[in-house]
């Protein structure tokens, strides 16, 4: 039973994680690999909210909007001259996380930082005492991905994305703005990297790297999961699976790099990940 | 408040190299090679600012031999390759008469054939996971024969007969935790799960589910210091894991701050801020007095670095020189009576020293619940 | 001449470097010794990066893998077996084998068939973090986080390592020059130009890159060996993806594509950082990191591009003298038709674009093929030299069934394909993408570029009709639109195909040009007893030149006839009386 919860919230934790990701990587075909630092602001907006006494859930929405803004400026100055140059991308956003990290530095310091938990204690489940905070973890994560979904399928802005998607000159003969759609797009996946950050602080300790563990795995889950986020959680599901289960009956520190590596043998095996499948 | 520190190492940094030239009698040079930056940059500034203490105070009553002493750090960025770089720097640049520093295993084992071939001192002032030697090189550290004992005994004594070790997968996470074991089937008890995860590593999901399934009756850990400790802490307690846990690898500042989430988290260390002794007292006065409000609460790797200060100083007195071979020798020889009480560097270039084991209470405060006079620091360099 | 000249002066260049580096030590003091001899030994990883990434247009972070592979290897055989001199010999082999082992490994997983640049990048990220993985597990083996350390290597003094360092630089630098400066180094500028077209001219390119690849690996391997011996020590973060991260950041701000960039970028940074990181660490890494950004977007040839406008006076190296090669007749073995299609169909999912197409082509034949937009014309061209594209039916090259063949291997059976949008590499000039097109006949120099340019008559005519013979030494990206159509003819002439396919290979051109075309492909085609097909919209053209026509309406083939048989009949009129063409 714990091993199911295990699998499913450290899955969810994984999907909220890289959503933000494969927001720009689908409708952009770029990689932001600034996107750790994105995690890493989110959670100093938890410190700052909670530093100045407001309540910790407040963060949330400051962190979407605070990433979402520096999103913007992110897409007009860096990312915008390198939409040719995807490999180019890869690089200056690499960068850019650097330059992040070290002003995160320079402002808060290098110590690691705490933030309340944001529900604290265990719930039981069917018997087991589990974390309250991973379940709340998969809720959330539910959430964002039917959210989504709802964006992506109900709303104009949807469709215009996925019109540059399937067609970007014809989306612009048709008249839509895409460089509009382009910056609102990057806007919203670096509102989720850093709306994650915050989801993130309860499980992990604030520091001006926390972000940088987790780019990698994201980055892997994005590569397999293509373009729909009905794929990504079906690649968090299965990676993160692995993960866990691996980690459980022969190693941990194999654990680790299961995500790396699958994902890499899946991509060898079919170039598409699973959004072809 | 960091731009701070920085602007302030900076303009001491400066002014030393500016009075080099000025100074009538030539300063004797200690170079403190430290991780400004990366995984340790959290605690060196509390190491930095324990060296200008020591050296402050020093230079007050005359320095040594009349010359007074000067400090030159260099940022090592926690890691070997920068380690390399801050040596270099140091020992051939900078020209330094002895390395006092706390650094990580990686760093220090970078650094080694550099002071090898500059032939000077090395004290190096870090808990460590044991059995580094070199001619150059002395320790006034604890090492696993020292910290650990204390930690099972007191939870043996508590009623803990089945123990689960968790760590980070590098070599002080191994090192410590290989002792633990050892240590807890020599004295009868039985460990029923050792896992690590890597260093970076910050899920910890799977290790908690064994855990909790394992029913062990306490848990030690030691993993990387900072991130690490706290990610697990969190996870624990998010868990709701409750039994006894001693943790090898936090220090006090950071047990400090996780605030409720370590109370009770037993830690074993040979400094604690609560040691009631008037070295203690006064080595705190002094340190509020220096640094006010910028000041990094002293701990267990700031307080050896004061203390190596102290005991260059005595063994260039009694050297009667800075000349590096008559100062390796003396390093052996002289003792120091400081915050961590009397320390003498005199078991195979390691010192015997009195550890205590300490519970974080609800407001952070760490207890010390016993002492442990002169633990021995076992068989670390049988061959020098 | 001048190319030899050209040669020498490198050569001397190289010398002096050389000798600068055995008479450095004389002057630095062991400070810089020390800094420089580390720097150094990282610049020869940062040629390796820019041979992968700014020549072959591969970015990886994966050097530093195969780097602590090698100082790995070396440090663990000195301290578990041995440490005197043949233990030392056995380090070197190990540094440079083990690490091209693993390249070896990582090609394969990397360089498939259609794998994308992407790929290559998430692989050479994956393989420091597992390598680093299995250091850190290694416990006493391979020390773990702590590294591996007291160790004795070469018995040399600083000042010998730094030579050691320095020479080894200067020569791998100088053989990185001459090799991109060859023929075969042009290869690699093919291949990130135009991948595509590199397969269609008979070229291999997945083998080129493994095999670069596994080279550079020994090569980083070697790297590894120096370092090793010359710190003393190996710690996990030299095999690091952080590692492999601040070789591009170099690579990058040196000046990618230019190999003295890098070099001059690792040992600039390496030597400053040494010097400024001491004192003030964030701000030297914010420094970087913002330099970094800026380069990359507005200087992405690096801080070399600013000095590339003092190069502009130096005199281009003179292109080679055209020689026409002895007219062969195209051997035939057996008696197969050259081109045998049987039932080909394709569809993607339930929408079938071909369906039974049944064609054969003999020597000698001009057919061409004609049909509205959308008649699958393209697909259908595509299905004759890409063994996975039909889904059904077979197709066969002089007997031989293509399926499950790649472009390459087709186009080596005697297939040369002229795509509807000419398809050259822009970053070369025009002689160097004809050299391109003979590379699978005349394998191409390692060492030097060759004086002369061997190309069948046919393609020189092609040339000197279309006036690029006398633009040998001009870039391509400065050709006109239909000198790239040209130029592009030429080359697949150039493959000397017993079967050439012309996608609209006369569109956007003059009348002129189009019938200079039309005069090479009768001569080609009647005298020379080559095959062609031909799509084209130009009924009279087309009229003029073939030999056959076929129709293909719809996904079928409704005609296949003489041109009379074809120009009359009815469903062709149909067509093109609604079809809106001319």
């Amino acid at each position: 039973m714990s091993l199911f919860l295990d699998v499913v919230t450290s899955s969810a934790v994984l999907f909220i994680v890289a959503t933000g990701l494969l927001t720009i990587f689908g409708v952009l075909k770029i990689i932001n690999f600034a996107h750790g630092a994105w995690l890493t602001v989110g959670g100093y907006c938890a410190v700052a909210t909670t530093q100045t006494g407001l309540s910790p859930w407040l963060a949330l929405p400051v962190a979407f909007v605070v990433g979402g803004v520096l999103g913007i400026l992110t897409e007009r100055f860096i990312v915008r001259p390198l939409y040719a140059r995807p490999l180019d991308a890869i690089l200056a956003t690499w960068g850019l996380g650097i330059v992040i990290g070290q002003l995160i530095t320079l402002i808060f310091g290098r110590d690691v930082q705490f933030t309340p938990s944001l529900i604290p204690g265990t719930v039981d489940v069917f018997g087991t005492a589990y974390s309250a905070y991973r379940l709340f973890a998969l809720l959330a994560a539910v959430v964002l991905g039917l959210g989504f979904a709802f964006l992506m399928e109900g709303t104009r802005l949807g469709l215009s994305a996925r019109a540059v998607i399937m067609n970007e000159t014809l989306a612009r003969i048709l008249g839509l703005d895409t460089a509009k759609i382009r910056t609102v797009t990057f806007m919203i996946g670096t509102g989720l990297a850093g709306l994650a950050g915050v989801l993130l602080t309860p499980l992990t300790s604030v520091d001006p790297n926390m972000g940088v563990a987790w780019l990698v795995g994201s980055f892997m889950l994005v590569m397999v999961a293509g373009e729909s986020f009905g794929t990504l959680a079906v690649a968090c599901l299965l990676l993160g699976g692995a993960q866990v289960v691996v980690s459980t009956y022969v190693s941990p520190i194999l654990g680790g790099i299961t995500i790396a590596v699958l994902a890499a043998l899946i991509l060898r095996l079919s170039p598409k990940g699973f959004s072809r499948a | 408040m960091n731009v701070l520190m920085n602007a302030k190492i900076l303009s001491v940094l400066a002014a030393t190299l500016l009075a080099g030239t000025a100074q009538a009698a030539d300063p004797i040079k200690i170079g403190v090679p430290v991780g400004l930056s990366g995984a340790n940059s959290v605690v060196a500034p509390s190491v930095v600012q324990a060296a200008e203490l020591a050296v402050e105070e020093i230079n007050a009553e005359g320095g040594v031999l009349g010359r007074p002493l000067k400090l030159v750090v260099a940022d090592d960025g926690s890691g070997a390759v920068g380690a390399q770089k801050a040596f270099d720097a140091l020992v051939f640049r900078d020209e330094v008469d002895v390395l006092i520093s706390m650094e990580t295993s990686a760093a220090r084992n970078a650094g080694l054939p550099i002071v090898q071939r500059g032939r000077i001192p090395y004290i190096y002032t870090s808990f460590y996971e044991g059995r580094s030697c070199s001619p150059f090189l002395y320790v006034d550290a604890w090492v696993p024969e020292q910290q650990v004992p204390p930690v099972v005994d007191y939870l043996k004594a508590e009623g803990a007969k089945t123990y689960f070790l968790i760590g980070s997968d590098y070599a002080f996470g191994r090192g410590m935790l290989d002792f633990a074991e050892s240590y807890i089937k020599e004295t009868g008890g039985e460990v029923v799960g050792e896992e690590y995860l890597p260093m970076d590593g910050t899920d910890w999901t799977a290790i908690i589910s064994q855990l909790k399934s394992s029913g062990a009756d306490a848990l030690i850990t030691s993993t990387a210091g900072g991130a690490p400790n706290v990610t697990l802490t969190k996870q624990l307690r998010g868990a709701g894991v409750t039994i006894p846990y001693a943790n090898l690898a936090v220090d006090e500042g950071t047990a400090k701050s996780m605030g409720a989430d370590a109370e009770g988290i037993l830690i074993s260390a040979s400094y604690i801020t609560g040691i009631d002794s008037d070295e203690n007292k006064s080595f705190l006065k002094a340190m509020n007095d220096k640094f006010g409000g910028d000041l990094r609460t002293p701990n267990d790797l700031s307080v050896p670095q004061y203390e190596g200060v102290y005991l260059y100083k005595e063994a260039v007195e009694k050297a009667g020189s800075t000349d590096p071979r008559a100062v390796l020798k003396a390093l052996g020889e002289v003792s120091f009576t400081g915050p961590r009480g009397t320390i003498e560097m005199s078991k195979q270039h390691h010192a015997p020293l009195t550890m205590y084991l300490g519970q974080v209470q609800a407001d952070g405060s760490v207890k010390v619940v016993e002492s442990f006079p002169n633990v021995d620091p076992g068989e670390q360099c049988p061959d020098l | 001449m001048a190319r030899r000249r050209r040669g020498l002066v490198l050569l001397v260049l190289a010398l002096v470097a050389a000798a600068v580096m055995l008479a450095a030590p004389a002057v630095l003091d062991r400070f810089s010794l020390n800094v420089l001899t580390r720097a150094m030994i990282f610049a020869i990883l940062a040629i390796t990066v820019d041979l992968l990434w700014g020549f072959a247009g591969i970015l990886t972070f994966g050097q530093a893998a195969f780097f602590g592979v090698g100082a790995y290897a070396t440090a663990m055989i000195l301290t578990h077996v041995g440490d005197s001199a043949p233990y030392v010999a056995l380090g070197l082999v190990a540094a440079v084998i083990l690490p091209m082992v693993v390249g070896a490994m990582v090609g394969w997983l990397t360089f498939y068939p259609g794998s994308s640049a992407f790929y290559a990048t998430i692989i050479s990220l994956v393989v420091p973090i597992v390598v680093t993985q299995v250091i850190y597990s290694g416990g006493t083996f391979t020390g773990s986080s702590s590294g591996l350390v007291g160790y004795w290597g070469m018995p040399l003094s600083l000042e010998g390592y730094f030579r050691l360092a320095g020479v080894v630089l200067v020569a791998v630098a100088f053989a990185a020059l001459v090799f991109v400066r060859s023929d075969a180094g042009r290869l690699l500028t093919a291949i990130r130009n135009n991948e595509t077209r590199c397969a269609y001219l008979g070229i291999n390119t997945q083998r080129i890159k493994i095999l670069l690849t596994v080279v550079l690996a020994g090569v980083t391997g070697l790297a590894g060996f120096l370092y090793a011996n010359a710190s003393g020590m190996v710690a996990p973060e030299n095999a690091g993806f952080v590692f492999g991260t601040e070789l591009v950041v170099w690579t990058a701000l040196g000046g990618r594509g230019t190999i003295v960039g890098p070099v001059l970028g690792a040992v600039g940074i390496g030597y400053l950082s040494a010097e400024l990181s001491g004192d003030l660490p964030f701000l030297w890494q914010l420094l970087i990191g913002t330099l970094f950004v800026l380069v990359i977007i507005v200087l992405p040839n690096g801080l070399a591009a600013l000095v590339a406008p003092l190069k502009a006076w130096r005199k281009p190296p003179p292109p080679p003298t055209l020689v026409a090669l002895p007219v062969t007749v195209p051997r035939r073995t057996g008696t197969a038709p050259l081109l045998a299609m049987e039932k080909v169909e394709k569809s993607y999912g339930s929408q079938k674009v071909l369906a039974d197409i049944t064609l054969t082509v003999a020597p000698g034949e001009l057919v061409s093929l004609v049909g509205p937009n959308g008649a699958g014309k393209t697909t259908l061209m595509r299905c004759m030299t890409d063994g996975a594209a039909a889904s059904g039916g077979t197709v066969r090259i002089n007997g031989t069934a293509i399926a499950g063949m790649l472009p390459d291997a087709i186009v080596a059976r005697g297939i040369g394909r002229k795509f509807q949008v000419a398809s050259v590499f822009e970053d070369l000039t025009v002689a160097e993408c004809l050299r391109m097109a003979r590379a699978c006949h005349e394998t191409p120099s390692l060492v030097a570029a060759a004086e002369t340019l061997a190309l069948p008559a046919s393609a020189i005519d092609i040339l000197r009709l279309t006036g690029l013979d006398r633009m040998l030494a001009s870039p391509v990206s400065l050709l006109s639109h239909g000198q790239k159509q040209s130029l592009e003819l030429a080359m697949v002439v150039s493959l000397e195909p017993e079967l050439i396919l012309l996608d609209e290979p006369t569109a956007g051109l003059t009348k002129t040009e189009r019938s200079t075309i039309g005069t090479v492909l009768k001569t080609l085609t009647a005298e020379r007893g080559m095959a062609a097909i031909l799509v084209e919209h130009d009924l009279d053209f087309v009229r003029e030149i073939s030999s056959r026509i076929v129709v293909l309406h719809q996904g079928r083939l409704v005609v296949d006839g003489t041109v009379e048989e074809a120009v009359n009949a009815d469903i062709v009129k149909r067509i093109y009386s609604g079809g809106g063409h001319e």
